[in-house]
């Protein structure tokens, strides 16, 4: 949405009851679409005092959070900011820019001005819904932008090359079953082959447990079984990493979903957990998407029955 | 002309507050608008109107501000003109009676315009002589109390017009209410153009949006996927929106297994943006006093499909030419209607295209011109005309007041 909702209501001199006042200095916001290959384009009015001549130097500039652009040029990223035609400017982020993976806050900076953080406007998304990113052996970059909690714009950035995506996750008593898409190797047949599937537990000293892979093209699935997650299992939440590892020695794939307009896949893609019998105790195991949208399987105590 | 509208809280989000907005900032094109809060809670409003529409309130309740009125003794004593059966009665008060007969007794303006049955009272009894008074309802007379009708039978007839937002409840007020004189009009709310482009049709999903509350029957909704996926597991379902229902859906979803295709993606704003991410709308209510979310996804190119409960749905969707109308609480029918929809690319296409067009009749433009005729015929009726009117009124509903007394006129509008 282009409007603002700052009220700007002219002050009548004749009235008896106080009026609004017009607030002039209120944060822009920036509308956003995103295309199908990953890039985003950025709209937003020109801010006062911008030069209509075209010699306005603003940028869009991107800080990475919790970076530090004094030691790592690389946590920032600016944006040139262009008349787009309709009156407005434009700045364009192609899925070409390297975007190391974070979260990245939107600002609006000109000439020595600090940057000042801009508020999200209409994002259109949906090519990113459902998306088929192309055959190519670059890392595959993801970009979704989203509104923080303090209502600020921001984006999360991915760029992973292979990229394991998870589909479909089935949960019965036989185990968790992950179906997925493997993107970013050269011959995702060959592979996946011969590798197999590796969850990653981030206790102690971190034990793995494998399962096989079947595969049909660039599409995988694989399934570990309870019982085998809860073997070692003493109580409290054990979390398992899962990942794919192929057999020539090439890094290995993360499962992850990142490919449609969600930003964080926690809140929305919920599973149920599967209560068994682990040999410690009474467990239950389920399937979650991590703070950085990566696939994990949580073993933790059963909750008493209500 | 001058217009002035009367509304609790123009500070907060809710659909009076956004349908108010849009009206009151296009009328404000080419009329002198402004729209009064009763309260004030927070500095600056969430939504807002156009920069031309003027904005105040009448009593401020900003907690730790150098006009807080919260502690006024009169904020204390109860309201005795504000209806005692109206909904929002506990927020009124001694001083809400005074401030809000001190503006409306000391208007300027040729049309004032309640926005709730208690703001509508005030107004039948408290507006200037020669301004135009108009009480619009948002709900619907049928969903209001037994002693909030009364309430409303004793002094709706002092107004010049009430509005309801279907043709359905503005039946039921002329059959209910005894209104000589007082223009009766439905006019529905307005939807503007949606800022995307509209949808295009090949996105597999469904979308719905509103409260997660009991009467949208989202439980319904969730079930009735269950039979869609069986036919067509590729389409999936996004239910957006916040509610006390979440977990008991959450819970819903997990039991028939669904958690791969049915997603509950919280509250977002705006929703044009989320919409056209789909190709078909569900609507599975209960009841809808209007059905903001019908017309919200056709403006966006999507066919709806929507129960046929009251009262909204089948006055905004002509059954099989830009969505479908299916029976309530039945989710082997909205299956049926969502299916036919998915199964039928040709059929989804055209309706959406049908949709788009027919819902351009809600546009703010169309709708404000509706209210500007209503305006300007009542205003544009000579001074006597009116005058004849209001004694009429007076009489009427000083009768009223006696025969409401009396335990079977109590007993009739119940049974209504």
């Amino acid at each position: 949405m282009t409007s603002s909702p700052i009220p700007a209501g002219p002050a009548d001199a004749g009235a008896t009851v106080p009026e609004e006042f017009t607030i002039v200095s209120a944060p822009p916001r920036a509308d956003c679409i995103a295309d199908s290959a990953g890039g985003l384009t950025f709209d937003l009015d020109a801010p006062e005092g911008a030069d209509a001549s075209g010699h306005w130097s603003a940028a869009l500039v991107l800080l990475r959070r919790g970076g530090n652009v004094v030691e790592n040029p690389d946590d920032e990223v600016r944006l040139p900011l262009t008349p787009n035609g309709q009156g407005r400017l434009r700045a364009v982020l192609p899925s070409t820019v390297h975007l190391p993976e974070g979260r990245w806050d939107v600002h609006l900076g000109g000439g020595d001005a600090e940057p000042e953080r801009l508020l999200p406007g209409l994002a259109d998304l949906r090519s990113l819904v459902d998306r088929r990113p192309g055959p190519s052996t670059s890392p595959l970059a993801v970009r979704i932008p989203y509104t923080t909690k303090h209502g600020n714009l921001s984006l999360r950035s991915w760029q992973r090359a292979p990229h394991a995506e998870a589909g479909d996750l089935g949960i019965d008593a036989k185990g968790i079953t992950v179906a997925g898409t493997l993107h970013r190797v050269e011959h995702p047949e060959a592979w996946l082959a011969g590798a197999v599937a590796e969850a990653r537990s981030r206790r102690g000293a971190g034990p793995v447990r494998t399962a096989p892979v079947t595969a049909t093209g660039p599409d995988f699935s694989f399934t570990f079984a309870l019982a085998e997650l809860g073997e070692s299992w003493e109580g409290g939440p054990e979390v398992w990493d899962l990942w794919l590892r192929p057999a020539d020695g090439s890094p290995d794939a993360r499962v992850a979903r990142l490919l449609d307009d969600v930003a964080e896949k926690g809140t929305v893609f919920v599973y149920p957990a599967q209560p068994f019998d682990a040999p410690y105790a009474p467990a239950q195991a389920g399937p979650f998407y991590t703070a950085d949208n990566d696939l994990a399987i949580r073993v933790d105590e059963r909750p008493p029955i209500r | 002309m001058h217009i002035s509208f009367l509304i609790h809280n123009a500070y907060g989000i809710g659909g009076t507050i956004r349908t108010t907005y849009n009206l009151a900032s296009t009328l404000a094109e080419h009329h002198d608008v402004e729209v009064v809060s009763v309260f004030r809670h927070r500095d600056e409003p969430v939504l807002a109107p156009s920069g031309k529409v003027r904005l105040r309130h009448l009593v401020d309740l900003r907690k730790g501000g150098p006009g807080y009125e919260g502690d006024d003794p009169e904020y204390e004593r109860p309201a005795a003109v504000f209806p005692a059966a109206e909904g929002r009665y506990k927020q009124y008060s001694a001083l809400t009676d005074r401030r809000i007969a001190d503006h409306l007794r000391g208007l300027e303006c040729d049309v004032v315009v309640g926005t709730r049955p208690g703001l509508n009272v005030h107004i039948a009894q408290q507006a200037r002589r020669g301004v135009a008074r108009v009480g619009q309802e948002h709900l619907t007379l049928s969903t209001h109390s037994g002693p909030l009708k009364l309430a409303l039978r004793t002094h709706y007839p002092r107004l010049d017009a009430v509005t309801t937002v279907t043709e359905a409840d503005a039946r039921t007020y002329r059959k209910l209410m005894r209104l000589p004189g007082v223009r009766i009009e439905a006019v529905p709310n307005s939807v503007p153009a949606p800022a995307v482009a509209p949808a295009d049709a090949s996105g597999k999903w469904v979308i719905a949006a509103g409260r997660l509350a009991p009467a949208k029957r989202y439980d319904v909704l969730v079930k009735s996927f269950a039979e869609v996926v069986a036919v067509r597991p590729d389409w999936r379902l996004r239910i957006y929106g916040a509610g006390a229902e979440k977990a008991k859906l959450r819970a819903l979803i997990d039991k028939l297994g669904l958690y791969n295709h049915v997603f509950l993606m919280g509250p977002a704003n705006p929703l044009e943006a989320e919409w056209v991410k789909g190709s078909v709308g569900a609507v599975t209510s209960s009841l809808e006093s209007f059905g903001m979310t019908i017309v919200e996804a056709m403006r966006c190119g999507l066919p709806v499909v929507s129960t046929d409960c009251p009262h909204g749905p089948r006055e905004i969707i002509a059954d099989g030419t830009d969505g479908l109308l299916v029976p309530v609480g039945k989710p082997g029918a909205i299956a049926a209607g969502l299916l036919k929809l998915i199964e039928d690319d040709e059929l989804r296409r055209r309706m959406g295209r049908a949709a788009l067009e027919n819902s351009a009749r809600f546009d703010p433009a169309e709708i404000a011109g509706r209210y500007e005729r209503l305006f300007a015929d009542l205003t544009g009726r000579g001074a006597l005309r009116g005058s004849l009117h209001r004694t009429r009124g007076a009489l009427l509903s000083g009768a009223l007041k006696t025969k409401d007394a009396s335990r079977s006129a109590l007993r009739r509008v119940r049974a209504a």
